[in-house]
């Protein structure tokens, strides 16, 4: 096997130009090391982890700008993240253990694009935005379109991931990132479900409304129905029951060792329904009534 | 190919050669010789191959060698004062949270770090800080016990 530790982006990307797709990425290691132990060696490892200046986590205007080797744990501890983006600092929060959190990076976990990667579902709802670098150039993409199937993305085997932009919600919105999993560390996601509201300014209907579900389809997705649903709506219990169900019946979940299409179904429900009753409390003071 | 990895571990500094593919876990323990570190899952599950890298609790079975190159590492071997034992491993002996000993050496180092950071460590941080490591003799109760007692005695508090 191959191995280079490339100092720059563009040293990165010749030598995925040269290898295509025998070259695997490695950053925190904590996916690709367990695959190279019991799946194949690949021709060709590259190390990103010497290419300066990716690692850190930065607030330009009203977003907030992360490198790809920002560990899981830096955005835990990040009291930014906390504070203005508290949707995916939950994600990080429940993510694995505090050892993996420790080194496996968020450039990693969006880029392996397993349907249950954590922080995949929150990055739909805040619609952040990746922006992508190739050998004829760089280009900025939206989360939205950018998983194209497990582990499949619009990098192929030549793009490298260089920036994620996330802006902040608008003024009267709350996010909250519910998971359904067995044990409360060191579990993935049976179902993952992101929502994020924003209030109007009476706090008497919903300006706007972003589901992401996580682990139930073949890429985390937006229930863009649902949000058609409720969009400019006043919550009401009977909604959002109405809602709950319609952003099950846009998920499409495999039955696997984890748990079975029908139940993921039934918790995309449940958790739908919790996640519009906390984050509708949160944004506006009031309980779903 | 092979690398040349150089590196500080427990204040001693070393260098070896290792291939790109070697763990971190492997290298410590058939190259330097540092058999203290447990492999179990080899998957970064159970948290028995538990290291401290430049001051975090990593699981050193994903990890690459090559990027332990110019790091500073901490094993279990590095934990006692000559004969003096740390106190948190005096602690697992006296409240008797060893059973087969397999997951100890990683539940030590990750109880070193906690306790590193607080002297007062709530039930909640405990359990955090172990939640990445795995006890298959399920004695759980007793290892809560330790990390109090190692708690309490570092702070001066037993």
């Amino acid at each position: 096997m191959d191995y280079f530790e490339p100092k720059t982006i563009t040293e990165a990307l010749s030598v995925l130009a040269k290898y295509g797709e025998h070259a695997n990425v490695i950053a925190g290691g904590t996916d690709v090391m367990v695959d190279m132990k019991y799946k194949e060696e690949p021709g060709c490892l590259v190390n990103i982890k010497k290419i300066p200046g990716l690692d850190t986590i930065q607030e330009n205007g009203a977003s907030l700008q992360m490198g790809p080797l920002v560990t899981i744990r830096d955005i835990e501890t990040s009291r930014l993240v906390r504070e203005r983006l508290p949707l995916l600092w939950e994600s990080c929060h429940q993510f694995a253990s505090l050892q993996i959190r420790n080194t496996a990076t968020i450039g990693g976990n969006i880029c392996r694009a397993s349907p249950s990667g954590e922080t995949l579902a929150p990055l739909l709802a805040l619609e952040a935005k990746a922006k992508l670098a190739f050998r004829d150039g760089e280009k900025t993409e939206a989360f939205s379109s950018f998983f194209q199937g497990p582990g499949k993305t619009s990098l192929g085997s030549k793009g490298l991931l260089t920036e994620i932009e996330i802006s902040y919600p608008p003024k009267g919105s709350h996010g909250v990132y519910l998971k359904h999993a067995v044990r409360g560390a060191m579990d993935i996601a049976m179902v993952g479900v992101a929502v994020l509201i924003t209030a109007d300014a009476g706090n008497s209907s919903l300006q706007d409304v972003r589901i992401a579900l996580g682990a139930v389809a073949p890429t985390p997705i937006r229930a863009t129905k649902t949000e058609a649903l409720l969009r400019g709506r006043s919550l009401t219990a009977a909604l959002v029951k109405e809602a709950a169900t319609l952003a099950a019946s846009e998920s499409s979940p495999i039955t696997d060792q984890r748990s079975s299409a029908e139940y993921r179904g039934w918790i995309v429900e449940a958790l739908t329904r919790r996640g519009l009753e906390q984050s509708w409390k949160a944004a506006s003071g009031k309980e779903v009534v | 190919m092979s690398l040349t990895i150089n590196l500080t571990v427990n204040g001693n500094t070393q260098s070896a050669t290792a291939e790109p593919s070697t763990s971190l876990l492997d290298f410590l323990r058939d190259t330097l010789n540092y058999k203290g570190t447990k492999l179990c899952c080899n998957t970064g599950e159970c948290g028995a191959c538990t290291i401290i890298y430049n001051g975090k609790p990593i699981n050193s079975c994903v990890t690459l060698a090559a990027d332990a190159n110019g790091a500073e590492i901490v094993t279990i071997e590095g934990l006692a004062d000559g004969d003096k034992l740390h106190p948190v491993q005096q602690a697992f002996i006296d409240t008797g949270a060893v059973q087969c000993g397999y997951c100890t050496p990683g539940y030590i180092i990750s109880v070193k770090v906690l306790l590193d950071r607080t002297k007062e460590p709530t039930p909640e941080d405990i359990e955090e800080a172990v939640s990445g490591n795995i006890c298959r003799c399920t004695g759980y109760t007793k290892i809560v016990d330790a990390i109090q007692l190692a708690a309490d005695r570092m702070a001066g508090r037993s």
